[in-house]
């Protein structure tokens, strides 16, 4: 089979060697990717395995269904069944365990459920609905900003409205690097969500934290390069923001996806699951467009008392990387993509999703 | 696993497929076709969506897919019976369409239809197809004779199936020359039952992919199978349309493939028979079997790492973002 030259062989094990030895000056190297198609190809092209013993690639919170918290499905469920209307979502979403239920296994107390591709589909179940319908809006500014422009350039059925658990991944990182809660020496950022924000908003992260940040693509030799440019960032005793991705993204970002971004949105606080409020790490409707925001349309009410966990899933310390999926007493055991205790059992950018099916219950 | 209710993935040619014939229909999930004597027959019910879609429709899968079930125990298609379940108001011109293709497959494979059934129900219901058939066994191939060291082959592309229909199906336009690889295979496949070649093991990786079929290949048994991620033939089309989804080729249905078990000794003929038929052009030998790590099958990646091909338990869905 012909791969593209992004995988190519030859590449990549220059690169694995490069990395090797110039990684031997270090004690330990903790890079941390902050986006879950990263951990797919990792875990898909065994990368770590051809890393040395001393740099951990860790996966950081880069799944948008591994973060949705559980008090949004809970609400979601709650409002969805007793109003008696339509939620619309992502494949992946249907199975996240609120504090009780899933979207799916609330189809059993009466909720209704349709999963769509994307908000264009939504937009068609909506219109051929009678009654209410929700999109749960899910996912990092990748997926926020093509809803954002939808929204401005489509005429959307009156009976459609939005519930958005929408984050935004600079400051999300940013704030978990403030909070003390990441023990990293290095970051890779996401290459899809740069192109919308551009690599600006990293700069913080980079000079306040001594961090070096290397914007990464999805392929083998996307990754390794990345990997490599960090230590050499670090050998040089840099630590700045570098772009190994340039084939698709620039250092401004999409300005056009900024802007439908702010017009729609404001960014505010957000719950991240198992790790609590992030402040400014969310898009919530500017209030120009309350009537498209289902939290207030119908009111939502949110329960103050719920779990935000299944009770002896890790998956907060998967997201932190300061576990890996294994040491999880759950993993494999109890937990597998069938029945995921946790959320990053769940979608195919979810870390113990992705261990799972390359390592199997090892 | 234990559920109270039939779920899609019950459906989807995974483990809970496997789980429901073993559990519920305390069947043997070991062979596509039943060997009877000197007769093999097999049985297959068809609902796809859209119902025509480029490189054929449900009438053509309907007799390709039960031709191949029979090949794969080592029988020549001999007869077939359909039966249509048609909601009210579906239009007689598809209907026609779809008994044409299922004509013009039937001839191509040399086979006779020769009873069916139709009920109608109400409308939005949908429109389904079963298939029956019958076949001479030539010789029975039942997988007892699978060795340590025996190869395996793939005879062409995968994953092209899957991803034409989600392409489709979903509007999602990404691809305009992917088309579905529904075949019914007897013209590649008979000549190699009527040789003197031995076969160990044949099956159509349809559902599941070619990820599901190998790791059918050695469910419960004492072996495990390596397979080596650059001899697997993959499409460039199929390649981008797997990038763009985030799904592996690996996963993605086939209905016009057969992954074959050979001996070493008779691997290389094999392939060449294969090779002279335009379905067989891109077969490949991809792997085989071992004894190092039973039940698992192992993919070997170009970098010299290696991973787990897992048995799908979900169905694979393109990544949010
Ligand atoms: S939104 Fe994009 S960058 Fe973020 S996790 Fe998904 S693929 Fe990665
Ligand atoms: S294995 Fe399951 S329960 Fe454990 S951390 Fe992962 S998702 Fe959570």
């Amino acid at each position: 089979m012909q791969w593209s030259k992004f995988k190519d062989k030859d590449l990549v094990l220059s690169l694995a060697h490069g990395i090797k030895q110039k990684a031997k000056k270090f004690d330990r190297l903790r890079i941390m990717h902050v986006c879950g198609t990263h951990e797919n190809a990792i875990a898909r092209y065994a990368l770590r395995d051809l890393l040395p013993n001393n740099i951990k690639l860790l996966a950081g919170p880069g799944c948008p269904v591994c973060v949705t918290s559980s008090k949004d499905i809970d609400a979601i469920i709650n409002y969805g069944i007793k109003n008696d209307c339509t939620i619309l979502t992502f494949g992946d979403m249907l199975r996240v365990k609120g504090s009780a239920y899933s979207l799916l296994s609330a189809s059993k107390l009466g909720l209704y459920v349709k999963m769509v591709y994307g908000l264009d589909e939504a937009i068609y179940y909506a219109k051929q609905a009678k009654k209410d319908a929700i999109f749960f809006s899910v996912g990092f500014e990748t997926t926020a900003a093509p809803v954002a422009s939808i929204i401005k350039s489509v005429n959307l059925p009156e009976n459609l409205s939005f519930f958005s658990v929408h984050k935004y991944t600079p400051n999300g990182v940013l704030e978990l690097l403030k909070a003390g809660k990441l023990n990293i020496d290095a970051l890779i950022l996401p290459g899809h969500a740069s192109i919308v924000s551009g690599l600006a908003p990293y700069e913080k992260v980079a000079s306040s934290f001594n961090l070096p940040c290397v914007a990464a693509g999805f392929e083998p030799v996307d990754v390794l390069g990345a990997i490599l440019m960090i230590i050499n960032q670090l050998e040089d005793n840099i630590c700045k923001v570098e772009n190994e991705y340039e084939r698709l993204l620039n250092y401004e970002g999409n300005k056009l996806a900024q802007k439908a971004l702010n017009d729609i949105f404001d960014i505010t606080d957000s719950i991240w699951r198992g790790l609590g409020i992030i402040k400014n790490s969310g898009f919530e409707f500017k209030k120009t467009y309350n009537y498209l925001n289902a939290k207030l349309k119908f009111n939502i009410p949110f329960s103050d008392s719920y779990t935000e966990e299944q009770k002896g899933c890790r998956c907060a310390e998967v997201i932190l990387g300061t576990i890996e999926p294994p040491q999880c007493p759950m993993y494999a055991k109890i937990c597998n993509p069938h029945n995921p205790v946790g959320p990053c059992m769940v979608s195919d950018e979810g870390t113990c999703r992705n261990w799972w099916e390359v390592k199997g219950d090892i | 696993m234990t559920f109270d209710k039939i779920t899609m993935d019950h459906g989807s040619g995974g483990k809970l497929t496997l789980e429901l014939i073993e559990n519920i229909f305390k069947a043997n999930a070991g062979l596509d076709s039943a060997i009877l004597g000197d007769i093999a027959f097999t049985t297959d019910s068809h609902s796809i969506t859209p119902l025509f879609f480029r490189g054929g429709d449900i009438g053509k899968l309907s007799v390709s897919g039960t031709m191949n079930d029979l090949l794969c125990v080592g029988a020549k298609p001999m007869y077939l019976s359909s039966a249509f379940i048609m909601e009210e108001g579906f239009l007689i011109s598809d209907l026609k369409k779809i008994v044409q293709s299922m004509l013009s497959e039937a001839k191509s494979a040399n086979v006779e239809i020769v009873c069916g059934d139709t009920k109608v129900i109400e409308s939005n219901k949908g429109f389904y197809v079963n298939t029956s058939a019958i076949g001479k066994i030539i010789r029975p191939i039942d997988g007892s004779k699978i060795k340590e060291g025996d190869k395996i082959i793939a005879t062409g592309n995968i994953g092209e199936h899957g991803f034409a229909i989600l392409n489709e199906r979903e509007n999602l336009q990404l691809t305009s020359h992917l088309a579905s690889d529904c075949a019914e295979l007897t013209g590649l496949i008979l000549p190699i039952i009527e040789s003197d070649l031995e076969i160990h093991w044949m099956r159509d990786p349809t559902r599941g992919g070619l990820a599901m079929c190998l790791n059918e290949l050695c469910y419960k048994r004492d072996f495990g199978v390596e397979v080596f991620e650059e001899l697997v033939p993959i499409s460039q089309e199929v390649l981008s349309i797997s990038e763009m989804l985030g799904i592996e080729p690996y996963y993605s249905a086939n209905e016009g493939k057969m992954v074959i078990v050979v001996p070493p000794k008779d691997a290389s003929k094999i392939l060449d028979l294969l090779h002279k038929h335009p379905l067989g052009k891109n077969a490949s030998l991809i792997g085989e079997i071992t004894k190092d790590h039973p039940q698992k099958v192992l993919l070997n990646l170009s970098y010299g790492t290696k991973r787990l091909l897992s048995m799908p338990i979900v169905e694979k869905m393109p990544r949010i973002c």
